[in-house]
């Protein structure tokens, strides 16, 4: 079966097949169905910025909410001034990746539970702040934007229109995040993820890294802003919220840490879990999700993405059991075709595995 | 062959497929689904005008509120009393309309923990499923945020339970959104008024939210005052995430200040301001807004007793209070809850009442309606006028027609009286 998939034609195959599902799903879905998809796409944005930052470099970051909120309100306001499309979304970029790299240079002097408390003032400031400047936020009612919408000559819906320009986005910047993480840089977070010291012996700073990781997640999130103003059309401080970056960290987890696929993974549980559970009985939304959190974290510690490999190892377990030739043994821990971490440590004591000295 | 191509014609290759099938399948463009508004629930054998969520025996509505969360209470409150009172009349036989039929009204309800986000996910889901309107739902930022689309929608957004005023004062603009309560800014300025009329020189100190909700009370108060003898002598802001007032306090008790107008939300912190003043020995006259006034929770633990007065603005009468415990309309209430909304919401919140009301108001609207469109029932819910709707206390009523305010724009000043609330007497 990894032979099979390995080849490059069948993976050429799966990726068109995977293209084109894209491309025609919101032809045929409805309203719903596609902003729901939209907004898949706008939190894996934001996870991909947490996963690299948290996933790949090791760093606890608690605030990916605040960067979210500002490219949102940077977007609402560069709609509103009626700056060129392109500019807007530059911006929504740029600033928050300003923002995040002069926190990050002062905070990645910081490790564990010190860092995860500076980036915890993130969005508990953020909140106050959005409801001071009401002529640029709306204040505690929010701002509501009306654009993106479909052109005449494409013959779309506005949400058909909104899902080809989010998910076309979305793509791009997963490339690029892809790239980054899997190239030289992508190996000197994991080294700095592992083993300071070990990087600092290869002339890997770890301390610059992690700058560079914080701001590359910041930049993900004020994308991630842009493409929410996008989808949702109005946004408030609640968008800020510390509960938003605890629920991303939850879904980072629960797709797969340090893994692309496990991102996507965990925007679809971000967004479809609380409908489920919605479906199922709207007065216990959050037990329900607690128990899903909870369930998944003991049945696939390593997050939906090991699902797969789960189901090998348990299948293959079976049939040694059966008493047939262990012929195929699994090899667990190994790197997934899907590019999940070389390494096997479960997710979310990340930050401790790395508590070595920092010989700064 | 197909390996003998390069990495880039690969990519070529693919693209061509890709935009190949593109442009086969944008052919086919979405049936029936097209403008938001869902084709309405199964068979709609009424008039072909009909609109989605509307049969000849039923009528489907939603809600999304917060229903788990800090603002679960309050959230899971505005869907019970609703409930209560649809379910109650469907028991007795269902609603009757205005064209003559008489349908069972449904309700269908989703939690958005007061986000915005999910309360848009939510709006789009109920359409989907095709409502007939969406009604009653908590929250200004989650309300604000479905504003626009229930307007493009043309999908009735009514009745909505929040103080803010953005939901009524501009009617002409948002058509199809309706707010139920009295804004922040009437309750501001009601208080206002009674100064006003005292007709002698009062100072007043005012503690009020760093952000608009606690700005509308501040301008409800001072356009009241304007021209009069009441005079501000000085105010402080907080912030609804601070752990404690007392500095705030402690600087507007050097004022000594007559009367304290303390329009804090959050209720901890408005029992550590009646409890701060005394300890300081600054006993003025005090008024709470709606939401921070429950005698249980805020005016007995504040040890609000040692003030001349406690005032607060009411609109319902309390379910629980001894003072209504033979009232028809609380009487029909408890039964309603006890047999529908109990297992949406276990605590009681004034938000219980207000929803309960608003399913009378639903009603009377309903009744009103000659065609099985929205824009029938829009029509008939903004000319209700006069409508005493159950649990709201004598001399409030509901009036729709008024085009810069909300369903219930009339307050009742209450004064606490050592166990519960009783109209105010004049300054």
């Amino acid at each position: 079966m990894k032979a099979f998939l390995a080849r490059p034609i069948v993976r050429i195959i799966l990726a068109v097949v995977i293209a084109v599902v894209i491309i025609v799903a919101p032809i045929t879905s409805s309203p719903y169905v596609n902003y729901q998809l939209s907004i898949i796409a706008v939190f894996a944005v934001a996870l991909l910025g947490l996963n690299i930052v948290m996933g790949y470099t090791g760093q606890v970051s608690l605030g990916q909410s605040a960067f979210l909120g500002l490219g949102a309100y940077i977007a609402a306001y560069g709609v509103r001034m009626e700056w060129p499309i392109v500019l807007t979304f530059l911006l929504c970029c740029v600033i928050p990746a300003a923002v995040g790299l002069l926190v990050a240079l002062a905070a990645a002097r910081l490790r564990g539970l010190a860092l995860a408390m500076v980036t915890i003032a993130l969005p508990i400031i953020g909140v106050p702040l959005a409801k001071r400047f009401p002529d640029f936020t709306g204040g505690s009612q929010g701002t509501s934007v009306s654009f993106l919408e479909a052109p005449d000559w494409s013959g779309l819906a506005d949400d058909q229109w909104r899902y080809y320009i989010v998910v076309a986005i979305a793509v791009v910047l997963f490339l690029l995040g892809r790239n980054l993480v899997r190239g030289r840089i992508g190996r000197a977070f994991a080294i700095v993820k592992s083993n300071e010291a070990v990087a600092l012996s290869m002339g890997i700073s770890p301390y610059r890294y992690k700058v560079l990781a914080f701001t590359v997640a910041s930049l993900f999130g004020g994308a991630a802003g842009f493409l929410y103003i996008a989808v949702v059309q109005y946004t408030s401080p609640e968008t800020l919220s510390f509960a938003t970056s605890i629920n991303l960290i939850a879904a980072m987890v629960i797709g797969g840490s340090a893994s692309i696929l496990g991102t996507i993974l965990g925007a679809i549980y971000f967004v479809v879990l609380p409908i489920a559970a919605g479906q199922i009985d709207a007065s216990r939304t959050a037990l329900i999700s607690g128990a899903v959190l909870l369930a998944v974290l003991f049945l696939l510690p390593g997050g939906l993405v090991s699902l797969p490999r789960r189901i090998v190892q348990l299948t293959s377990g079976a049939k040694r059991r059966g008493g047939s030739t262990p012929a195929n043994q699994t090899p667990t821990g190994g790197t997934a075709p899907d590019g999940t971490a070389p390494d096997g440590t479960a997710p979310g004591n990340t930050a401790e595995s790395a508590a070595q000295k920092q010989p700064k | 062959m197909k390996n003998s191509l390069g990495p880039n014609k690969r990519v070529v290759g693919t693209v061509a497929v890709l935009g190949a099938v593109a442009l086969m399948v944008t052919g086919c463009t979405r049936a029936a689904t097209d403008g938001g508004a869902g084709t309405g629930s199964g068979s709609t054998s009424t008039a072909a005008a009909a609109s989605p969520g509307i049969t000849d025996t039923t009528l489907s509505l939603g809600i999304s509120s917060p229903l788990s969360g800090p603002t679960a209470g309050p959230g899971s409150c505005s869907v019970a009393g609703l409930d209560s009172y649809l379910e109650a009349q469907n028991a007795a036989g269902g609603f009757e309309f205005g064209d003559g039929k008489t349908r069972e009204v449904t309700l269908t309800y989703l939690d958005d923990t007061y986000d915005p986000a999910k309360a848009v996910s939510n709006y789009k889901q109920l359409v989907n499923d095709g409502i007939f309107a969406y009604v009653g739902a908590l929250g200004t930022p989650t309300n604000a945020a479905i504003m626009p689309l229930a307007n493009k929608d043309e999908v009735p957004q009514v009745l909505l339970i929040t103080g803010a005023s953005a939901f009524s004062k501009d009617q002409a603009s948002n058509p199809w959104t309706f707010g139920l309560l009295p804004t922040y800014y009437t309750e501001g300025n009601t208080f206002g008024k009674l100064l006003a009329d005292a007709g002698k020189p009062i100072t007043v100190a005012v503690l009020s939210q760093n952000d608009d909700f606690g700005k509308d009370y501040v301008a409800g108060l001072n356009d009241a005052i304007k021209g009069t003898d009441v005079k501000v002598v000085d105010s402080a802001t907080y912030e609804p995430t601070d752990t404690t007032l007392d500095s705030q306090v402690t600087q507007l008790a050097n004022s000594k200040a007559d009367v304290l107008l303390s329009a804090v939300s959050v209720t901890p912190l408005q029992v550590g301001v009646l409890t701060k003043a005394q300890s300081l020995g600054w006993l003025p006259r005090i008024f709470l807004p709606s939401n921070t006034s429950t005698p249980g929770t805020v005016v007995e633990p504040g040890g609000g007793a040692a003030y001349p007065a406690v005032y607060s603005t009411s609109l319902t009468k309390v379910p629980a209070s001894p003072t209504f415990a033979e009232d028809e309309d609380v009487k029909a209430y408890n039964a309603a809850f006890e047999a529908y909304g109990s297992k949406i919401a276990s605590v009681f919140t004034p938000h219980c009442a207000w929803s309960y009301a608003e399913g009378a108001i639903l009603g009377e609207a309903f009744k009103g309606m000659e065609e099985p469109t929205r824009d029938s029932f829009m029509t008939a819910l903004k000319s209700i006028k006069g409508f005493d709707a159950p649990l709201l206390l004598d001399g409030i009523s509901v009036d729709t027609t008024q085009d810069d305010q909300p369903a219930i724009s009339g307050l009742t000043l209450v004064q606490y009286n050592g166990k519960g609330y009783a109209p105010a007497a004049a300054y």
